[in-house]
């Protein structure tokens, strides 16, 4: 029994440290070896990498062309579609633009709607460092979750939050043409408002304006404009008509909305210091008659 | 004083009334208690107490079921009005008078100790009226704000185009901001007259037995017990 047993150590260990250190073809755990232990952008979190949607991946499945001589024949080369995207977006993607360009492999109907998307021409098309590539919104790969989990970037309740990282830069808005004001006003709307407490129903930015395939509101094939915007606001408001989708646009309050809650909040401070004199004066002269004028004071015996 | 014509204790809220009441501030307390959590929503408790309530879409559920409730109970009140006014007997006593104004300023000069004696209050004093009124403004202001919230499709077919870009804004201020006046106001106004002041603390039992002694009455009314048996006793 115990010769068996030292037997099965033995072949687990030679399972799993001596083959990779021989190996023909580095495995995540050969790389982890080094990259596990390295100390900034290099450094991957063995744990959180095993627990991610990728963590069954080896790293040449998307680090496919490895640079440097430290890597020397520990991957082969990317084939050319895709060494052809990691040139298109390189100025956006710096450390590996052919691991950046693998996602496309995959996950290439994702990748057709985003290359045609207003973020994906940008970066393809204009080569603009602005636009954003898969990781700018979902985050490393390494460490990438299901939609559904709350530590994803792009959860139902924290995609708001990624999309502003960009979109609540004023000089973003500046440069594209958008609304200084929109994550400000969405925040402050129903819509946002809802989301922020956990109401599963509440629209994120992404159920209006749709995500890979986004596009700006000067393209009329955005669901956010004329004839689509009924459309895309009747999936939750059954009826919705041209009336009705004019309400939102995400622009600074008009002049008279702004002057209304002024109103109101003058009216409101206005009745609270009433409010509140009376009652202090209350209490005073309550106190001022027990003190001294015992049995007299506002009494009409 | 033991005048067998006037009895001990007088009638001020019949049962009616009363139920009124208690339907209004049931409604009113949920309405606030959820509607706080929406308003709030980007302070830090707000999630957990949504949570607490059932969460978004429970929380929604009940502000909904509360505000149409207290909207009919509101409505229910007009016609408890109207059918006062047909048995006979209905005084205007709940509307406000120049003499308010007049009471106002003595109850003020009463505070500073210009004045030895309270004012001469009616069956229902200003701060009563004050109160009473405050429904009516909170009915038409957050009440149909929030009923154009709830129904927003509908209703937008009410408005002239011109004003859609920010008729929305408008009602949401009116809806959030007059909310917020009234919860304020009832948390300080009407909670220190009714239950924090000395002499009903911890609370004024008249809203569930609707009676108010005669001494009461003539300390804090003395118009309307004049006005009831002043002619039996003079003053």
């Amino acid at each position: 029994m115990r010769n068996r047993l030292n037997a099965l150590l033995l072949l687990l260990l030679f399972i799993f440290v001596l083959v990779p250190a021989a190996g023909a073809a580095a495995d995540a755990a050969a790389c982890l070896g080094c990259h596990g232990s390295m100390e900034g952008s290099v450094n991957v979190n063995q744990e959180k990498f095993s627990k991610s949607v990728h963590g069954s991946f080896d790293c040449i499945m998307c680090h496919m062309s490895l640079k440097g001589a430290q890597h020397a024949g520990l991957s082969g080369k990317a084939d050319a579609a895709t060494r052809e995207l990691a040139s298109q977006i390189s100025p956006k993607s710096k450390i590996d633009p052919i691991a950046q360009a693998a996602c496309a492999q995959c996950h290439g109907d994702i990748y057709q709607a985003y290359k045609g998307s207003v973020h994906g021409k940008n970066v393809i098309n204009k080569k603009s460092p602005d636009g954003p590539v898969c990781t700018s919104c979902h985050g490393s790969p390494h460490y990438i979750q299901p939609k559904t989990s709350k530590e994803s970037a792009v959860n139902h309740f924290n995609v708001v939050q990624t999309c502003g990282k960009c979109h609540e830069e004023k000089f973003m808005s500046e440069k594209y043409g958008f609304s200084e004001h929109v994550m400000e006003r969405y925040k402050e709307s129903f819509h946002g408002r809802k989301l922020k407490v956990g109401h599963p129903n509440a629209p994120s930015c992404v159920d209006c304006h749709g995500s890979h395939d986004i596009k700006s509101d000067k393209d009329p094939a955005s669901p956010v404009v004329g004839a689509n915007k009924i459309k895309t606001c009747s999936k939750c408001h059954a009826g919705a008509n041209e009336k009705f989708v004019a309400a939102i646009t995400h622009q600074a309050p008009r002049p008279i909305a702004h002057f209304t809650e002024i109103a109101l909040i003058i009216l409101t401070m206005s009745v609270f210091f009433f409010i509140c004199i009376h009652v202090l004066l209350d209490i005073y002269a309550d106190v001022r008659d027990r003190l001294f004028r015992k049995g007299k004071g506002g009494s009409h015996e | 004083m033991n005048n067998k014509n006037i009895p001990t204790e007088i009638e001020r809220f019949d049962l009616s009334a009363r139920i009124q009441h208690v339907i209004m501030f049931t409604s009113f307390l949920l309405l606030s208690f959820t509607g706080w959590g929406l308003k709030y929503a980007y302070q830090d408790p707000a999630s957990a107490w949504i949570r607490f309530w059932g969460g978004a879409k429970m929380a929604g559920m009940i502000h909904r079921v509360a505000g149409i409730t207290m909207l009919l109970d509101f409505i229910y009140h007009q016609f408890y009005l109207i059918n006062q006014a047909r048995k006979g007997g209905f005084r205007l006593s709940l509307v406000p008078m120049p003499k308010d104004v007049v009471d106002a300023f003595h109850n003020f000069m009463y505070f500073f100790g210009f004045r030895k004696e309270k004012p001469y209050f009616g069956k229902f004093n200003y701060m009563q009226k004050f109160d009473y009124w405050a429904v009516y403004w909170g009915m038409f202001i957050i009440g149909a704000s929030g009923f154009f919230l709830a129904f927003p499709v509908t209703v937008s077919s009410l408005f002239p185009m011109w004003s859609i870009q920010w008729i929305w804004d408008v009602i949401f201020v009116m809806h959030s901001d007059e909310a917020l006046l009234a919860i304020v106001f009832i948390l300080i106004f009407h909670f220190y007259n009714e239950h924090l002041r000395s002499e009903v603390f911890p609370m004024n039992w008249m809203w569930l037995t609707g009676k108010m002694s005669i001494e009461q009455l003539k300390h804090h009314h003395p118009a309307e017990y004049d006005y009831l048996y002043g002619d039996k006793k003079k003053k």
